[in-house]
């Protein structure tokens, strides 16, 4: 009885305004012992934040993590599908999965679907044969191997920023810094990003997670949070 | 309406993707579109009796799933004094797109002042009726978005009612509900102000049954119609709430009364 | 400092110039919410149900079972919210007689999330999920094209904002049963006071470890009073074209008549929520 109007234009085309879109800013880069994966946490419904602390990287497998992009239903499900099949590879071989695998997943459902799909991917990992790696997969489903990548409306922004301040084998705290001073940028200057900013260090060490918000001046808490 | 501005998408000889350059000339005829009405909800409802006139409105007044105020009146004192409508005899109700309401209403008060400031003399409400219809008619490609009613007491003193379209054509009528809830509330005063569908009980067989006669009502018992009928609304209606204003006019002049509504 | 997004510029100026008109923002008529407190979680519901403009029920019930200690609030499409979630609550039995574990509420959204995923949207459910399982309390969000949230506090519908606008400003970590159910009910009635689509009264579940408690209209700030008039029409009022006997004897062969002892004598056959 609680009817919503239809949800296609005059022409079939299917026009949503609810559609949830997330992943307006996030990144990953390659740093001396591995790579950090960095988000901002808003989700959007048109105007209106239907999430403020959203995690928009999520593990797919030990230390294979992707920043999602694009439509929050989209990009969960491909997430799910791929967390699947590594699940499966890492019990059925000797050794986990490599980053190459999973962003090889990832682009094969991304360009098969692409018609189907909108869906912005970072694939960012540490596996003992290759090291850290960082994988771009932009909504046509190519695949781009990269030293750092970024994605969403809000990296528009800092392209900039990115190129002049990128350096090569970068230490873990010059990685987050790098990271965190780019997220901010954008954050600042693009309207659909917004909220804490989420990290995640993969190492050989395995994942840890840090936290930064805004009324600490994205400081603090840091690591482990 | 007579408003919509917007192409017909049949016309357009466009290809189904516009992105190929072939098709973005210089002579491409654009039509760009702008809608300024919008509906503000809410009802009103008009009843006459024998000696006076009773027009009311709800005070709710919304766009979309949003409540504007929950105090925006509808019902409006023409032709008085000052700003508080002092020493006013005729009564208008405006419901539909409450800013043309407000101009529409503006005006009809000022013609009616003018009126008595150049012939001395109170302007009729049969006058002011056919007054209003022209002022209506006046924007009959731009209209005033409103379904007006107008009431008051006529020569002999009677209570006299005038229902109105938003382009101007009207008639004298015994009740009225205009605007959102007029489908809701006008099959209700058919039955208990008209006595539709109301025959009288034992006076014959089938088809020679006699139909009860309609006869005007004592003021108490409209206004509990009328209160009745704005609480039903009020529950199955959701743009209908908050409160109810009621400008009774009788020889006297206009009483005003208020009566809260469900706020949900 | 505000920024603007034109990613979609081009493809709305290539569609407006073939003369498609902008699109409307879809709403839906209802408050959802829930919260987690200290041992448990609670989700509210407003009890209106509208087509269009017009009230279609005055107390309906949004609040749906799905396991004994796992409840789900609907927003959305009647129908979609009803089926989709007497499907899950089905298969979710299922699953655990086949497992013999006591059912999750992950796992409730994820069938869930998987389901409204293969249908595109097109099933408008918005859905809250709340419940206690073994591995602790759980409440998520599950919009109608597959995507979830997880939070401690979340509204949805129509009525999500003003309800999300009672959250932002009182909730607090730590919250005690009481104080969790007093800020749910409260989020509903901002929704049922300042949103057209919602209203009437308020329905509230709250699960534990223990139990769960169903409190049906738990706040009614809607009641309607007395009408002025008594609208009884004397009888004979309503003309009789024509008139045919059955007899007691006749009827008898189609359905059970019983003999009432006066014309006073009420038999309730089924009881029904409706106006005095």
């Amino acid at each position: 009885m609680v009817r919503s109007s239809g949800m296609l234009g005059e022409d079939g085309i299917h026009v949503d305004m609810n559609h949830l879109k997330t992943g307006e800013v996030n990144m990953a880069i390659t740093f001396c012992d591995g790579v950090i994966l960095g988000a901002d946490s808003r989700t959007t419904t048109g105007a209106y934040i239907a999430n403020r602390v959203t995690d928009k990287l999520t593990q797919v497998h030990d230390t294979i993590w992707c920043c999602r992009s694009g439509s929050a239903a989209d990009t969960q499900a491909v997430a799910d599908i791929v967390s699947y099949h590594l699940g499966l590879y890492g019990v059925m071989h000797e050794e986990g999965p490599t980053t190459q695998t999973a962003a090889g997943l990832f682009q094969e459902l991304c360009y098969d679907n692409k018609d189907r799909l909108s869906a912005g991917m970072i694939i960012a990992g540490y596996d003992q044969r290759n090291g850290g790696n960082v994988y771009s997969i932009p909504l046509g489903g190519s695949l781009h191997k990269q030293p750092y990548a970024i994605g969403g409306s809000g990296s528009t922004y800092i392209y900039g920023y990115c190129d002049s301040y990128w350096k090569e084998g970068m230490s873990e705290e010059e990685g987050i810094g790098f990271v965190k001073g780019a997220l901010r940028e954008a954050i600042k200057w693009d309207g659909s990003s917004g909220g804490v900013i989420r990290l995640v260090v993969l190492t050989n060490k395995g994942a840890v997670r840090h936290l930064y918000l805004p009324d600490q001046g994205y400081k603090g808490p840091g690591k482990g949070a | 309406m007579a408003s919509s501005l917007i192409a017909d998408p049949t016309s357009s000889s466009h290809n189904l993707y516009s992105f190929s350059p072939s098709d973005q000339t210089a002579s491409d005829i654009r039509q760009h579109s702008f809608y300024p009405y919008t509906d503000n909800g809410g009802s009103t409802l008009g009843i006459t009796g024998n000696d006076f006139a009773i027009l009311a409105g709800d005070t709710r007044s919304t766009s979309g799933y949003s409540i504007n105020s929950r105090y925006a009146p509808k019902v409006y004192r023409i032709g008085g004094e000052d700003e508080t409508g002092e020493g006013a005899h005729i009564v208008l109700s405006l419901v539909g797109y409450a800013a043309d309401g407000t101009a529409l209403q503006e005006r009809l008060n000022t013609v009616v002042k003018m009126y008595k400031y150049q012939h001395g003399k109170r302007m009729t409400v049969k006058a002011c009726a056919q007054r209003l219809a022209t002022i209506l008619y006046s924007k009959r490609f731009f209209p005033y978005y409103v379904q007006a009613i107008l009431a008051g007491l006529d020569e002999d003193g009677r209570g006299a009612l005038y229902s109105y379209d938003p382009v101007g054509s009207y008639e004298r009528e015994q009740c009225r509900a205009a605007g959102a809830a007029a489908s809701l509330i006008m099959p209700f005063l058919d039955n208990q102000v008209n006595f539709k569908n109301q025959y009288m009980p034992g006076s014959g067989e089938g088809h020679d049954l006699h139909a009860k006669q309609a006869e005007p009502l004592p003021r108490q018992e409209v206004e509990r119609l009328v209160k009745d009928a704005f609480t039903s609304a009020t529950e199955r209606h959701i743009e209908v709430g908050d409160g109810l204003q009621m400008l009774i006019v009788t020889a006297k002049g206009v009483e005003e009364t208020f009566y809260p509504l469900k706020r949900d | 400092m505000p920024g603007f997004d034109f990613s979609n510029h081009n493809r709305n100026a290539a569609l407006h110039a073939q003369g498609v008109p902008l699109p409307k923002a879809t709403s839906t008529g209802t408050t959802i919410v829930g919260c987690i407190f200290d041992g448990g979680v609670v989700i509210a519901a407003d009890t209106r149900a509208t087509s269009g403009p017009i009230v279609a029920d005055k107390n309906c019930e949004k609040l749906h079972y799905i396991a004994p200690q796992i409840w789900c609030a609907g927003a959305g499409t009647a129908a979609d919210t009803e089926f989709t979630t007497a499907l899950i609550s089905s298969n979710l039995e299922l699953h655990s007689l086949s497992t013999g574990r006591k059912p999750r509420v992950v796992t409730v959204m994820t069938m869930l999330k998987q389901h409204l995923f293969r249908y595109q949207g097109y099933i408008g459910a918005y859905l809250v999920v709340a419940g206690v399982d073994p591995t602790g309390v759980g409440l998520f969000t599950v919009h109608a094209h597959g995507s979830t949230d997880k939070l401690p506090y979340v509204t949805m519908g129509s009525g999500s904002l003003a309800a999300m606008a009672v959250f932002e400003t009182q909730w607090k970590q730590k919250l005690t049963r009481e104080e969790a159910i007093k800020l749910t009910s409260d989020a509903i009635q901002a929704g049922i006071f300042n949103d057209l689509g919602s209203g009437s009264n308020v329905d509230v579940c709250v699960i534990t470890k223990d139990m769960t408690t169903m409190m049906r209209n738990y706040i009614k700030p809607n009641q309607r009073e007395q009408k002025q008039k008594s609208y009884k029409f004397p009888r004979g009022t309503t003309a009789v074209l024509n008139e045919k006997i059955i007899t007691k004897e006749e009827i008898s062969k189609y359905v059970t008549v019983q003999e009432l002892s006066s014309d006073d004598d009420v038999v309730v056959v089924e009881k029904m929520d409706i106006d005095q």
